[in-house]
């Protein structure tokens, strides 16, 4: 028989799973746009873990001898009107800020990829009933749909988030349908059908799989624009309520004083910023390395 | 002496072409150092397995090539002139005026939303400097010469208008309008059907040969080449191996790679009884430099100095060059023989016991527009212990659907499907049959485990057996199947369906996707294992020649029906249905001197739509010999019968 032998090309060792997984995290971390991410975003997310221990002031504590103190040692972003660190409070914000792109993100993802695969997989009148409610969401333009939902159910984090995904969720439903449609007509699926595999079967081990790395990538992308609409809504006054600080409240508080002490917005502004750069570069990385076409 | 030679004048040399392609693993030196010389008028046939560089070097002559590729050397003349060096508007007004193109796919070469009209005229304006209505007559003239009908009608229809075959009639004729003196055809029938691919050749081979254009015509098929050219170039790994006339290379190969390739085919005449030769390995590695001849490692007449230095093109005779250390390639003596000896000449006997019986299958498919596609209209067939059924016929005429039917995959709209033990499949396109996120062996184990059989150490022992079965190393069990070969997924996809012990293996056009020169392992392997494990196979292709070598019985279908059935080689040897004699008709034979003496014209026309099926026989629009009777009243097939059986009023 011909080819008995193995070409030279490189081998998986036993324990091929940790093999592969070190090539790929080999790759993950040499891709210059994951890199890029990981510089911005690692320093803020561990700053934010160890806030608590830092030696700087608690985000809610007034100072009434330091107010409105431009950036130093001390304050190193500054104080606002009541004499509040305004590194410390960015921090608290970033804390909030991550909360929700996170939530959101595994929200949208877990609720997108369950309904739609059942959608794309079983088609006719399942998919007629989840793709027509939709529809109707993404009739609305999502920021407007989050504002309407937050002043029907109150404010705070749990409404933001709750409003946040409810405008997502849609989106990763047509994604997340899309894929498996495509999905759904290759071979292998008829493979495993031939022996009777279940439809559970087919699901998670054949479907589900092939779609994750799409749904990675537009999760990211919804975890940082999650980021800016709570910013967005905590502006307005419709998300976070002060005193608790999250980085739109932050902002919207200084801009009254913007002339006298620009830091007080300008700086958990870049904060914002430099997350949703790093976001979108993640995203962007991922996507590049799962594009068959980078290798 | 009133007899005068034909004045040779060359149209297109090629001096020592090299074409790169930057790539992120290396440099692919896909044509390295192509020199050859095509005449005016001449037709020259190049062939090669995918990869081997015909393509790219043919679209380097023209400089078409995308991104990452491009021309890193040598010299192309047109007539004398050196175009490698042109600017691309100088080069502009020689594409499609002096060198006309025809590629692979008429689906994508055209542009979906404009007409016809518009995209012939305009450039037939511009390259024959005519005003628009000299230009529209022009263009009409052409549809009308590669065998459109109606074609002042038809110039304004859309592409989608228009069948696969249509397409590329449209494609031809927009090559051929400019008057071009040179037509580069790129594997211009690779997608269609056998009956429509002759007619396509038909019409290439007698409208170039009346404007006297000299054509390049690029394929991997050499019974095409055999059909059609006045001289062949044989490509392997970006270089020309050999060089000749066509009866000079099918009489006298002199090139080892020639002598296998030839030898791989199935011919009409042999028996089933041969093993098939095969050429070992796999092509090598283009991303990697290679030392000597790049063929040493599959060679069996290769030796030290193949491996010290690479051969150039020395002659062989008139106008006959091989690359070859050896002085007649593998020689008289050692032509390819087989690894292993011939099988024992056992004739298929059916015991009685049937395996899988379909009673008056009919599916149909609803489309949105609730029209009916009649895609199987009462098939009666019978597979036997042991037995290999081959089912053929072209695209759409319901092969893939009994397949499909036959494994649960579709519910049939009426009939009945019997199956005594387990039905299996292996699938046409390698690529997508299996899960990329999994390893070849949870692939193979994956039956198994979904049926809950044996425990986790008795599957995986199952898993090593099957794979070493197929002629894998164990150790590919740990690959993914993107690491693995077209090959040697196809050997995967076999071993998976042998998982289970079935009864009867479906093999839906299992070589197709294949290289010539790997296709006829696969298919001594499906031999091999049919012999050994007396399993039952169905064996769907368009490849006729290898279905009569692997089938016993055959079984011709057309727009959904079964139009004859019998042994294989009686099949073969004597048609009796109009359309099994236009099928074996339409493909051509590796060999130049039973394609010359061929004299029947090819089947007219295109598929009927299986939406709107005729009353009578539903061969009757297409069949030369079509009476009134036909239309109006459908032959009969009788039931199960092993004897030969024929679905015509008018067959004996």
């Amino acid at each position: 028989m011909a080819d008995l032998s193995l070409p030279a090309t490189p081998t998986r060792k036993p324990g091929l799973l940790a093999a592969g997984s070190a090539i790929a995290r080999h790759r993950f971390l040499s891709h210059p746009k994951v890199r890029l991410a990981l510089v911005l975003l690692v320093p803020i997310i561990l700053l934010t873990i160890f806030a608590p221990i830092l030696p700087i002031q608690k985000p809610l504590e007034t100072n009434l001898r330091a107010m409105m103190q431009f950036p130093s040692i001390e304050h190193v972003f500054g104080t606002d009107k009541m004499g509040r660190d305004i590194f410390s409070r960015t921090l608290a914000g970033v804390q909030v800020s991550l909360l929700v792109g996170f939530s959101v993100a595994g929200i949208a993802l877990v609720f997108g990829m369950v309904l739609g695969t059942l959608a794309g997989f079983y088609g006719g009148l399942i998919d007629r009933a989840i793709m027509t409610v939709v529809d109707i969401f993404l009739a609305f333009p999502s920021l407007l749909l989050a504002i309407g939902l937050v002043s029907v159910m109150g404010t705070g984090m749990v409404p933001v988030i709750l409003a946040i995904s409810l405008a997502d969720v849609p989106r990763f439903i047509r994604l997340q349908r899309s894929q498996v449609l495509s999905l759904r007509s290759r071979a292998f699926i008829d493979a495993a059908r031939t022996v009777d595999a279940s439809q559970f079967w087919l699901m998670s081990r054949h479907i589900v799989p092939n779609t994750l790395a799409a749904m990675l990538v537009a999760a990211s992308i919804a975890a940082a624009n999650a980021i800016l609409v709570e910013a967005s809504l905590s502006f307005l006054g419709l998300g976070i309520m002060p005193p608790q600080p999250s980085l739109g409240n932050i902002v919207r508080d200084g801009q009254t004083y913007l002339e006298q002490a620009w830091w007080i917005s300008t700086l958990p502004g870049v904060v914002i910023l430099l997350i949703a750069i790093g976001l979108h570069f993640l995203s962007d990385g991922v996507r590049e390395l799962l594009d068959p076409r980078s290798r | 002496m009133n007899y005068q030679a034909p004045v040779k004048t060359t149209l297109l040399e090629l001096r020592n072409l090299r074409t790169e392609f930057q790539t992120v693993t290396g440099t692919v030196k896909a044509v390295d150092g192509v020199s050859f010389a095509i005449e005016r008028g001449e037709r020259v046939a190049v062939v090669g397995e995918s990869g081997s560089g015909k393509s790219a070097m043919a679209m380097s002559i023209l400089r078409l090539l995308t991104h990452p590729g491009k021309v890193a050397g040598g010299e192309v003349l047109l007539d004398g002139r050196d175009i490698s060096k042109l600017s691309e508007g100088q080069l502009n007004a020689i594409r499609g005026r002096l060198v006309g193109t025809v590629f692979q796919d008429p689906m994508s070469s055209l542009d979906p939303v404009m007409r016809i009209s518009k995209q012939m005229i305009e450039p037939i304006m511009r390259n024959l400097k005519l005003n628009r209505d000299e230009a529209r007559a022009e263009a009409i003239k052409w549809l009308g010469k590669v065998g459109i009908p109606e074609p002042e009608r038809r110039i304004e229809a859309y592409p989608f208008e228009m069948s696969g075959g249509m397409r590329q009639r449209v494609m031809i004729a927009m090559a051929l309008s400019s008057r071009p003196q040179l037509v580069i055809a790129d594997e211009p029938t690779t997608a269609l059907d056998v009956t429509i691919q002759a007619q396509i050749v038909e019409v290439l081979k007698t409208l170039t040969a009346e404007s006297g254009a000299a054509m390049m015509f690029i394929t991997h098929d050499l019974g095409l080449v055999a059909r059609f050219a006045h001289k062949v170039a044989v490509m392997y790994a970006g270089r020309i191996v050999e060089f000749g006339r066509v009866e000079d290379i099918f009489a006298h190969p002199e090139h080892p790679y020639t002598q296998s390739l030839l030898g791989t085919i199935p011919s009409t005449s042999m028996l089933k009884t041969e093993r098939l030769p095969q050429i070992p390995g796999l092509p090598p590695d283009m991303r990697f430099a290679i030392t000597g001849c790049a063929f040493k490692e599959r060679c069996a007449a290769a030796h030290d100095r193949c491996f010290a230095e690479a051969p150039s093109l020395t002659l062989r005779g008139p106008d006959h060059t091989a690359a070859c250390w050896a002085p007649h390639g593998l020689g008289e003596g050692t032509t390819l023989k087989a690894e292993r000896p011939n099988r024992p000449n056992k004739p298929f006997e059916p015991d009685g016991s049937v395996v899988v019986e379909l009673n008056a299958l009919w599916k149909q498919f609803d489309t949105s527009r609730k029209m009916v596609v009649k895609a199987v209209n009462g098939v009666n067939l019978r597979v036997h212990k042991g037995e290999t059924l081959g089912i053929v016929g072209e695209s759409g005429c319901g092969k893939s659907t009994v397949a499909r039917l036959l494994l649960g995959l579709e519910k049939p709209t009426s009939g009945d499907i019997y199956i005594a033990g387990v039905a299996q499949m292996v699938f046409q396109d390698p690529a997508s049959s299996f899960n990329p996120k999994m390893t070849i062996g949870d692939i193979v184990a994956e039956p198994l485990v979904v049926k809950a059989r044996g425990s986790k150490s008795e599957r995986l022992e199952a898993v090593r057996r099957l794979i070493s079965q197929v002629g894998l190393d164990p150790a590919f069990a740990e690959r993914y199947p993107h690491q693995l070969s077209g090959g040697q997924r196809q050997r995967v996809a076999v071993a998976r369906a042998l998982a289970l012990n079935p009864s009867v293996v479906v093999a839906d056009e299992p070589t197709s996707a294949l290289d010539v020169s790997v296709r006829a392992q696969i298919i001594n392997l499906l031999v091999d294992l049919k012999q050994e494990l007396g399993i039952s196979f169905v064996f769907i292709s368009h490849d006729l020649l290898t279905v009569r070598y692997i089938a016993d019985r055959i079984a011709v279908m057309y727009l959904g029906e079964v139009v004859e059935y019998g042994a294989a080689e009686e099949v073969f040897a004597d048609p009796r249905h109009p359309y099994t004699k236009a099928l074996i008709d339409a493909v051509p034979v590796p060999d130049p001197a039973i394609e010359s003496r061929r004299t029947s014209t090819p089947l007219e026309g295109d598929l009927p739509s299986p939406l709107n099926l005729p009353t009578g026989c539903a061969f009757a629009s297409r069949c030369p010999m079509a009476t009134d009777r036909c239309r109006a009243e459908k032959p009969a097939l009788p039931n199960h019968d092993l004897a030969r059986q024929v679905a015509c009023h008018y067959a004996h």
